[in-house]
């Protein structure tokens, strides 16, 4: 594979990740008009985010089983025990994001970095997928940008109280998920190349996905709004995410 | 599987809501253990989701697709009429009237209704499977019956009185569990929707009720780890070739 997207394959996956990058600094743009944003709001963003990241997983599971599906659940496992020990490093704090508003700057600080691991996690799901095809690619492409967008609203929701400008705010944003494109191009380099490694590739991004979801955009959405209101999104936007994989 | 060892597997997991509503009266059943009961059972379902999602795939994707759609927009109705079974932390958001006894019986009904269609499909797509799915419901409808018999004992109804009607709100589990077999059985063109319309329902009760209530008892890592890892164990079983 030499080309994609009409593209240098290489530049087309970093691409991708830049893109899912650039997406987080849209977080910041409902704050150009209002100074705070409903919780309900927020409650529905997570749910879609979630939603489309766990069609997206389900996608990626799908890939992996293909080629192997002892080593795709290996992978998942993986993917999980990394989200896990990720937590744990960072002493088991996990995101509030209702309350974000009137906390400490260290409390920001925590955020960002928590944010920024995850992004880790999250480009090597987008170097991963394009191991899969351009299809899976871009499907994955797609799902991590609209996610990162209530990220970009979570460390926006932050910083923007505390008197930080909103470019200020929405290039933070950006730059918690640099580590996307940083972290793309390694991935899919490893599954082209060893071929083996692509179902592990998968699992490990669907993995850390699904993991995400439960721990962090679940939890948050329930926050500020009924579960049937969460499940009846969430559940729409997952069948919107496999449609689209399997007619892209 | 036999539509007569479906009936009778599927009235054994609706019974389990009689020990569930007589639990639920008492003060010690809000604990930590309906956290991680539920929460593997979410696991299990969403591990059976899973497999009858890419089992209806392989036969036919975009009527899978549009038969989860189906499904999730089912749970969604049923869930409107009121008296329709609602997580703990729904009862304690929405200030809606006591429902009426018919409101009650509706509800339910079309709930389970709803979660014996997906018990079907499964059961026309691989004996093995319905059982798991079987046990994962005989779980919840613990959960659910220690729910429904907590409000009405508080309502002062008898807990005796309290667990039967737990049961009954769970008999349209069975009875459209088999249903929905014997139609598979005379038309076997509508598996690939049925197969979709049981992995939209059981998504749906996996993020309406079982997550919220697993979420309220423990804490949001350990209900991860548990329904991620009864997930993967599931679909590792039951989603490879």
């Amino acid at each position: 594979m030499t080309q994609m997207l009409g593209l240098p394959v290489l530049m087309a996956v970093f691409l991708c990740a830049l893109v899912t990058a650039l997406a987080t600094g849209l977080g910041a743009i409902p704050f150009a008009f209002m100074r705070g944003l409903a919780p309900r709001a927020v409650a529905f963003a997570n749910a879609i985010a979630a939603g489309l990241m766990l069609g997206a997983s389900l996608g990626l599971l799908a890939e992996g089983v293909r080629h192997d599906p002892a080593r795709t659940f290996v992978g998942a496992a993986g993917g999980v025990a990394f989200i896990l020990l990720t937590q744990r490093l960072l002493g088991e704090r996990e995101i509030e994001f209702a309350s974000l508003s009137g906390q400490g700057a260290r409390r920001t600080l925590l955020l960002m970095i928590v944010m920024t691991v995850h992004s880790f996690a999250e480009g090597a799901a987008v170097g991963v997928s394009f191991g899969g095809g351009e299809t899976l690619g871009i499907a994955i492409t797609v799902a991590l940008a609209i996610h990162n967008i209530p990220e970009g609203l979570a460390i926006t929701a932050a910083m923007r109280p505390r008197g930080v400008p909103l470019l200020a705010c929405a290039l933070w944003s950006i730059v918690s998920s640099l580590p996307q494109p940083l972290t793309a191009l390694p991935a899919f380099l490893l599954v082209e190349r060893v071929r083996e490694a692509l179902p592990y590739g998968l699992g490990f991004a669907a993995g850390a996905m699904v993991y995400m979801v439960l721990i962090e955009l679940l939890p948050e959405a329930y926050h500020a709004a009924e579960g049937r209101s969460i499940a009846t999104l969430a559940g729409f936007t997952t069948i919107a995410m496999l449609l689209f994989q399997q007619y892209l | 599987m036999h539509p007569g060892t479906l009936l009778a597997l599927s009235l054994a997991a609706a019974l389990a809501a009689a020990p569930g509503s007589l639990l639920g009266s008492r003060p010690w059943m809000a604990s930590q253990g309906v956290g991680w009961a539920t929460a593997t059972a979410a696991g299990f379902m969403l591990g059976i989701g899973y497999v009858l999602l890419s089992t209806g795939q392989a036969i036919g994707p975009a009527t899978t697709l549009l038969g989860a759609a189906v499904g999730v927009g089912l749970m969604r109705v049923a869930d409107g009429v009121p008296g329709a079974p609602r997580s703990g932390s729904d009862i304690a958001r929405v200030s809606a009237p006591p429902p009426t006894a018919f409101g009650l019986i509706l509800g339910t009904t079309l709930h389970s209704a709803a979660e014996g269609l997906a018990i079907g499909a499964a059961a026309a797509a691989e004996s093995s499977l319905a059982a798991y799915l079987l046990l994962t419901f005989a779980i919840h409808n613990v959960s659910e019956g220690a729910v429904l018999g907590a409000a009405l004992t508080a309502r002062q109804w008898r807990a005796g009185a309290a667990a039967v009607r737990a049961v009954l709100a769970r008999s349209t589990q069975p009875l459209t569990a088999v249903a929905t077999l014997l139609l598979l059985r005379a038309a076997p063109p509508l598996l690939p929707w049925c197969l979709g319309a049981g992995f939209g329902a059981l998504f749906y009760l996996i993020v309406a009720e079982l997550l919220p209530q697993s979420y309220r008892y423990v804490g949001r890592t350990g209900i991860a780890l548990v329904v991620s890892l009864a997930a993967g164990m599931v679909a590792l079983m039951g989603g490879t070739p």
